[in-house]
């Protein structure tokens, strides 16, 4: 009974996993006796980048973050997961060495699935891979949208053109509910690079354009000196006074 | 009596002749009685403005200048002829007297080689306030600061200076504005034209106009393709009264009309 009462529990937590909801109950009862149930405290290691892969974990309770490191060897997150999403996914096709590392945020239950059972599953259900390959496709779908708007964005920054700035609206960095969070994070500061290099260029071209008067007051000094050193300009001079005294006098 | 206006600008291309022409119109149209006095014999072109050409132009500055006839028979009335363009049809009827400098290369060459008496000229434009019982004589002249121009700054009651907003200007209208205070000049008002929209902060470039050359700036005007797609066949402050070129030029024309 209670190995019974177990499998129940697998399949409604393989029903809440995004690759295997849509799997008929008779398929998820096969796919339930192969799954590993596993748990890690926080702060715990699942496996670590560059680690050999040959299984994928569906999360039934609790976060993970995924890792990796940057070129100066510290710490960075790439995306949080959570209930239902399943992280290593890509090893049950490829076999890659882990291409981040996967460290618990709290407590978590994890469903683990190792290659050779999923694709002895496949060898039985050849039906399983169509449904499977379904789901991973509905992500990629999703990541080409956010990958799309890059490429756009980056055509019109290279033109000089950042009115996007001003036309996203903060909805459309959110993202719908359904997209990576590794996409909105991507977007988002994609968004914050635009938004910097264009009030960069906003500012130099204010220093390009405030003129500063600049007069060279030796070579004033010098063509007022030349002008009004000529008998011409002395005889002007007295003439446009008088010119004036009389018609002030007229007045 | 009224009040010779000198319009002048250090390097040529500052939009002086249509400047000029524009002052003159506006100042006609509020029932002044205006002369403009095209100085600029070297290079003359604000007749073109005023709808003159080398068939209607009778006597000119050059012929007073050699004496071949008196300064009131050069005189062309702008308000009997001016009924051929939308903007200049406004100005019919109106007080305004055009005195144009020979078009003709052979009247420019023998000016150029044989010189003038630059008193002449004075004579000719006193006469000219006297005998119209002119408001307002305005004197479109030649760049730089020849002569006829310094004679012109010197009579002048009112120095209209017009620069771009470049460095080259900026000096050169330096050297002209001491000129101008040497020479007594008692108003002196500065205007900028030629700006590119939205290119400078109008603010800061007034105050630093200002405090350099210590006169007013009366109007920043815009850099205006549709003055040069007019071609400089109409009063373009008259036909495009809404244009910010045009309303810059009001500016002007209140300052200029505000000196007592």
């Amino acid at each position: 009974m209670p190995n019974n009462n177990m499998t129940d529990v697998t399949i409604q937590q393989l029903k809440k996993t995004y690759l295997f909801n849509g799997l008929p109950d008779d398929v998820l009862s096969i796919l339930s006796n192969s799954i590993v149930h596993r748990r890690l405290s926080k702060e715990e290691i699942l496996f670590r980048k560059g680690d050999a892969g040959d299984s994928l974990f569906m999360i039934g309770e609790g976060w993970v973050k995924i890792v990796t490191e940057d070129a100066l060897g510290s710490q960075l997150t790439l995306n949080q997961c959570g209930p239902g999403e399943a992280v290593g996914e890509m090893s049950l096709f490829d076999q890659a060495p882990r291409s981040a590392g996967v460290v618990a945020l709290s407590d978590v239950t994890l469903l683990e699935l190792k290659r050779d059972a999923f694709l002895e599953l496949i060898d039985q259900r050849p039906d399983v891979a169509l449904l499977v390959i379904r789901g991973i496709s509905s992500r990629l779908r999703g990541s080409t949208t956010y990958i799309e708007k890059a490429i756009e964005w980056s055509r019109k920054m290279a033109e000089g053109d950042f009115s996007f700035i001003e036309q996203t609206q903060s909805r459309d960095l959110l993202g719908d509910a359904n997209q990576e969070d590794r996409a909105k994070q991507f977007l988002s500061e994609f968004f914050k690079m635009a938004r910097n290099v264009s009030e960069r260029e906003e500012k130099l071209k204010q220093q390009v354009e405030k003129l500063t008067l600049q007069i060279d007051e030796a070579r004033r000094k010098q063509e007022f000196d030349e002008l009004t050193s000529s008998d011409f300009f002395a005889n002007l001079k007295e003439q446009a006074k008088k010119l004036r005294e009389q018609r002030l006098d007229k007045k | 009596m009224g009040k010779i206006v000198s319009i002048h600008s250090f390097r040529g291309g500052t939009g002086k002749s249509n400047t000029t022409a524009n002052l003159a119109a506006q100042v006609a149209l509020r029932g002044k009685r205006v002369g403009v006095v095209d100085t600029d014999i070297q290079s003359p072109g604000i007749h073109v403005l005023f709808g003159l050409d080398e068939k209607k132009m009778g006597k000119t500055i050059n012929d007073y200048l050699h004496g071949k006839c008196s300064i009131g028979e050069v005189a062309f009335s702008v308000g009997e002829y001016a009924a051929d363009s939308d903007g200049r049809a406004q100005l019919a009827g109106k007080k305004l007297w055009l005195f144009p400098s020979s078009i003709k290369g052979r009247d420019i060459s023998q000016i150029l080689r044989e010189g003038y008496d630059v008193n002449k000229l004075n004579e000719g434009l006193q006469t000219l306030m006297k005998e119209l019982e002119l408001d307002y004589l305005f004197i479109d002249t030649h760049p730089g600061l020849n002569e006829e121009t310094l004679l012109s700054i010197a009579i002048s009651d009112i120095l209209l200076l017009i620069l771009r907003p470049d460095n080259q200007d900026f000096q050169g209208t330096a050297v002209t504005v001491d000129i101008a205070r040497s020479l007594d000049v008692p108003n002196l008002l500065l205007m900028v034209n030629k700006a590119v929209p939205g290119k400078y902060d109008y603010d800061d470039l007034k105050a630093q106009v200002e405090k350099t050359f210590g006169a007013p700036l009366t109007s920043i005007l815009p850099l205006n393709f549709e003055i040069a797609d007019n071609a400089s066949k109409d009063l373009f402050s008259l036909r495009f009264p809404d244009h910010e070129w045009s309303k810059g030029l009001l500016q002007v024309t209140e300052a200029v009309l505000s000196v007592q």
